[in-house]
């Protein structure tokens, strides 16, 4: 089942065949010719778009076998497929840049936030928020609010039972909601608004077909967002904590920087610490004898969670542009191409972790990956998803049901690419 | 122009003519030098830059931020009195040469 359809907010491309192919006759970037001697860049024209967004690690593999730097007339980009590849991208801001073309982020959520900012524009307005998302402040302040929400919603699966809960619907969702809610220091909010918001806002920045329907609910909520914020940024001047909204209220920054940056926070950083949740019960319950020794040795939670980022990273693809001409891996690239940096793809790499890529193994030898970004724009919230996810949601659900694993008699479901996980994992505990 | 020496845990060095203003983690990424991560990007959130400096050049050094020192705390490997995130220490007139030795891991 895939009742959510978010789009992708971090480059408001839609992740669906057909709105991905409208959204082609309304990009402004106009791709070169191609080369008819054969010596201009690899075509990827058997990219489908549909078979992506059900599996692309099939399709990821290909690309990385033919063409790891390859034109994707469909999705009117360069794919990078391989390690090195996205790698030397994000070194590189002053080639390939994060203020990509293309406006819908900056309708969805009022202004440009830091994402699609390159330094020393970025810094600006990461800097304040990197103090409260360090380990100290994620372990010591927020640490005990992440275990108390756990705490709540593993009472609402008891309630919902074994063989009846959806780790998604009733624990994944909800709790990533609060986590963020308390994280940021909103105010007066519910669970269920601000989960609303951040699709609204999924939706308005993929909103390419100019749809008005999705303006309205995007506008809504926006208006919500921004009332509320309103409030707080002064009230947070007033009475500073150590939530991410009075970090930022505090900074000396403009309040419209202040409000886009928690509503890219909101759109982006409920999705992800949800489908980790999934992800992992999800992977435990394909290996066994890795659950075993986990549950035998907590210790292995973080290379439980650092592999299942690796092995389905939620964060399949997201986009750069060329400033100026360039090669990369061998490949010309033209000034001004949309690039799609595929992670997903980069944490299968063969070239890099070895055959065994495509396999869960929490023992693997430990090599870097790119699921949380790498460079200026590493997630803001990296450490805050090893804690609040790796050491204490998932953790904590094995804890109050040992036999937490998928209920086979009902089927899971996975969707999307850009943004990739479970929509919905029915579960058992008996 | 200025020298930065990396050696690695197996004793092997390499040494990088590094331009001035340009970070000991920056100079190693982007020449390939095997064992610094700086997956941050240099803002000190990640503790992957990880190295030991040589006592000899300890005076030489930039002082130490609070979020350098609380990164340091994650870092994989053992801390040392002479642990620093490559990321925050920059070459410059002060510091024209440095020797730093590698952590046997970042991650």
């Amino acid at each position: 089942m895939t009742t959510q359809a978010p789009q992708c907010p971090f480059h408001g491309k839609s992740r669906t065949g057909i709105d991905a192919r409208l959204e082609d006759n309304l990009s402004p970037y106009q791709p070169p010719p191609a080369s008819p001697d054969g010596a201009g860049y690899p075509t990827a024209d058997w990219v489908d778009v549909a078979a992506l967004t059900a599996d692309p690690y099939p399709t990821y593999a290909r690309l990385q076998a033919e063409s790891p730097v390859a034109w994707v007339p469909q999705l009117n980009r360069f794919l990078v497929t391989s390690y090195d590849g996205c790698h030397a991208i994000e070194q590189d801001q002053e080639i390939f840049s994060a203020n990509v073309s293309g406006a819908t982020m900056t309708r969805a959520i009022g202004s440009r936030p830091m994402l699609r900012k390159d330094d020393p524009e970025h810094s600006v307005d990461r800097a304040p928020v990197n103090p409260v998302l360090r380990p100290k402040s994620i372990n010591e302040v927020w640490g005990p609010v992440f275990e108390r929400n756990a705490e709540t919603y593993l009472d609402r699966m008891a309630e919902v039972g074994s063989g009846e809960t959806d780790l998604n619907r009733d624990y994944a969702a909800p709790l990533a909601s609060r986590n963020l809610i308390d994280l940021l220091g909103l105010k007066d909010v519910s669970v269920e608004q601000v989960r609303r918001w951040s699709h609204d806002f999924i939706a308005g920045m993929g909103n390419v077909l100019d749809d008005q329907s999705i303006w309205d609910r995007c506008d809504t909520s926006t208006k919500e967002a921004d009332r509320l914020l309103k409030e707080l940024i002064p009230y947070y001047r007033q009475n500073p904590d150590a939530s991410m909204v009075s970090a930022w209220a505090n900074s000396g920054l403009p309040a419209s920087n202040v409000a886009a940056n928690v509503k890219l926070t909101i759109s982006g950083g409920m999705n992800e610490p949800q489908h980790m949740v999934t992800n992992m019960v999800w992977a435990l319950s394909q290996n066994p004898e890795q659950r075993a020794q986990v549950l035998a040795d907590p210790s292995l939670w973080a290379a439980v969670f650092d592999e299942a980022v690796r092995w389905q990273s939620p964060i399949g693809m997201y986009p750069r542009q060329t400033t100026r001409e360039t090669v990369l891996e061998g490949v010309r690239i033209p000034a001004g191409a949309g690039i799609g940096v595929v992670v997903a793809a980069a944490n299968r790499d063969a070239a890099h972790f070895g055959r065994s890529a495509p396999a869960f193994d929490i023992h693997r030898p430990k090599r870097p990956h790119l699921a949380f970004g790498s460079g200026v724009h590493l997630c803001a919230g990296h450490w805050t998803a090893k804690t609040s996810i790796g050491q204490i949601a998932v953790p904590k659900a094995y804890q109050r049901f040992p036999g937490l694993r998928l209920d086979e008699t009902r089927s899971e479901s996975w969707d999307g690419w850009v943004f990739r996980g479970l929509t919905s994992l029915p579960v058992t505990w008996n | 122009m200025p020298s930065v020496t990396y050696t690695q845990p197996d004793g092997s060095q390499q040494t990088l003519e590094v331009k001035e203003g340009t970070t000991l983690m920056r100079a190693a990424v982007s020449n390939g030098i095997d064992g610094i991560i700086g997956e941050c990007g240099g803002q000190a959130m990640c503790a992957t830059c990880h190295v030991y400096v040589r006592p000899e050049y300890a005076d030489a050094l930039p002082g130490m931020s609070d979020d350098e020192d609380e990164m340091l705390d994650c870092a994989t490997a053992e801390r040392l009195d002479r642990s620093r995130l490559a990321c925050q220490i920059r070459i410059d007139a002060e510091l024209a040469e440095i020797v730093v030795d590698i952590p046997p891991a970042q991650l």
